[in-house]
């Protein structure tokens, strides 16, 4: 609890870390705010190309691919910045207290700031390309509880990343190579919907490919805004479970070691 | 009278490795119940002391005798390895010139995260920036990245900034004595307000000049152990009879290695 009551009383820091990142990433470039849709523009322009015109996909493709890229891009910076966050201060955390969990967060709200651009995009190729459900539904309030799924699991991940980076020094490696393999172990360029059902499919093969929390998420936004349909009991409550998992062991890691994690910087 | 900061058989130690630890290595290790040696290295030992609210005290010895570490433990940034400590009131601890600085931003953008760190509010850094900024004296340096500071400037920014705070207790690390005269004599009668104000001070400064003029009582740190602790004329002398002792015994030493002496009768 104390800790939580920390954070709030450095919100202001958190703050003011977060907008260093942010003007950070975005002064030296002209092109400002535009800078973070460039990345999933130039993606979803590879798609249409690649996947309409060379293998033939319908032109719902662009929209299949972008409803689950968006939130898998959200998690793989968070990881990805928050593995560092504490390392890169090094000379902060060496010398000044404050409530550690500050840094690995402000990278995650930078992160928010990222994805509130980026989902004006997704609204964009929704209207721009064809999809065959019906977006505009009640099922889009699934979109709140799946957010903050996301979001646990970021910040779950991020601590226990964070903390691991501090002690370790191979950890970097190990969460690059492991993106690898979640990006094909996710559903982002496919559509894992009723891939598991069919001969020859064992039941147990669809629970334990969701036991990756990443799956259940992407598989339910995509079945919430390309489909127009509620998320699979499957999917969501193994991405919940997965979620609450990751988030207390993130959390229990962080909080263990974070007071000695002066002690290790460099 | 208050208790400000105490200290019971306190002890600090620190893991000495030769190889920094790869979680991969270390995973194999634990399933194969091989655990890592790792050597321990004993920077505090046994260390008791009390502090009253509104005593100035310094702590001398040698380096590497543990100074900065007993420091970092009263500000948080450390923990102890063994035994109790307890720190009453609010604290301001600059372990480092700089400390707390972010190189990329500007000497005002700094003063903020300065502040902020050290536990004011926004508002409140905000209401005495016009102060902060006039302590330090930069001009319109303030308006420029402090990567391009020098040292001393440097200095006076994070002198500045801890000038204005009103803690209770007000640690520094061998941060006096850098600058220019003019600013030196201007952060001693700062401190000299501070101490008249009733605030706890707990420095560690190689000039005995400013022990003398800022504590009434000094802690004596050799090895880790805390070998006298009185009023700071007392402590002092002793000290420099034991670094004269040890500087004869060293040059005594010399002759036995083989060259021509002019050791003084011992
Ligand atoms: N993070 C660390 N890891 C290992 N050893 C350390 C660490 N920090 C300090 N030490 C060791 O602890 C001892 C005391 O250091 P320090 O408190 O900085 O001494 P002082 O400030 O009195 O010169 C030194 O021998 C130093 O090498
Ligand atoms: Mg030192």
């Amino acid at each position: 609890m104390q800790t939580f009551t920390d954070a709030y009383r450095f919100r202001h820091v958190l703050l003011a870390l977060t907008s260093k990142q942010l003007k950070a990433q975005y002064r030296s470039m002209s092109l400002g705010f535009f800078w973070a849709l460039l990345n999933p523009l130039v993606m979803i322009t590879v798609l249409s190309v690649v996947f309409i015109w060379f293998f033939g996909q319908g032109a719902e493709h662009p929209a299949r691919v972008v409803v689950a890229l968006i939130p898998y891009n959200f998690f793989t910076y968070c990881l990805t910045g928050c593995a560092t966050s504490i390392t890169n201060n090094s000379s902060l955390v060496k010398k000044v207290w404050f409530p550690r969990q500050i840094l690995p967060l402000s990278i995650i709200v930078t992160n928010i700031v990222h994805l509130g651009i980026q989902s004006v995009l997704v609204v964009a190729v929704l209207v721009a390309f064809p999809t065959p459900g019906h977006i505009l539904g009640l099922q889009l309030l699934w979109l709140v509880p799946l957010l903050a799924l996301l979001l646990g699991l970021c910040v779950g991940i991020g601590l226990l990343s964070a903390a691991l980076t501090v002690v370790f020094r191979d950890t970097q490696y190990i969460i690059q190579s492991t993106l690898t393999v979640l990006f094909w172990m996710s559903p982002v360029l496919y559509d894992s919907g009723g891939r598991f059902a069919g001969p020859g499919r064992p039941g147990w093969v669809e629970p334990l490919y969701y036991l990756n929390p990443l799956a259940g998420l992407l598989d339910s936004f995509r079945r919430v805004l390309f489909w127009g349909a509620s998320p699979t009991p499957l999917a969501l409550g193994l991405a919940t479970l997965g979620t609450l998992a990751f988030g207390a062991l993130g959390i229990r890691v962080f909080f263990r070691h974070e007071p000695d994690f002066a002690d290790y910087v460099k | 009278m208050t208790l400000a900061i105490r200290l019971r058989d306190v002890s600090k130690s620190f893991r000495l490795r030769h190889r920094s630890p790869f979680l991969a290595r270390e995973l194999l290790r634990a399933v194969m119940q091989r655990p890592t040696r790792v050597e321990v290295f004993w920077a505090l030992r046994h260390v008791s002391f009390e502090i009253r609210a509104g005593e100035a005290v310094g702590v001398i010895g040698h380096n590497g005798a543990g100074k900065s570490t007993l420091l970092s433990l009263v500000a948080r940034t450390a923990r102890p390895t063994e035994g109790e400590l307890e720190v009453n009131g609010r604290v301001a601890a600059m372990l480092e010139l700089g400390a707390g600085f972010h190189p990329d931003l500007t000497g005002y953008e700094n003063i903020f995260l300065n502040g902020m760190l050290l536990g004011l509010s926004r508002r409140e850094v905000a209401a005495r920036l016009e102060s902060i900024a006039a302590y330090a004296d930069l001009g319109e340096f303030l308006d420029t990245p402090i990567h391009t500071y020098s040292t001393g400037m440097r200095a006076r920014l994070g002198f500045a900034v801890v000038a204005h705070v009103d803690p209770d207790i007000i640690i520094l690390d061998e941060v006096l004595g850098v600058g220019d005269a003019a600013f030196q004599d201007k952060c001693r009668a700062t401190l000299t307000r501070f101490r008249a104000a009733g605030t706890t001070m707990f420095l560690v400064s190689h000039q005995p000049s400013n022990v003398r003029a800022l504590c009434e009582r000094v802690l004596w740190l050799d090895q880790g152990r805390l070998v006298a602790d009185g009023p700071t004329e007392d402590v002092l002398a002793r000290y420099r009879e034991a670094s004269q002792q040890l500087a004869t015994r060293t040059a005594a030493a010399r002759p036995a290695a083989g060259q021509s002496g002019t050791t003084p009768g011992s």
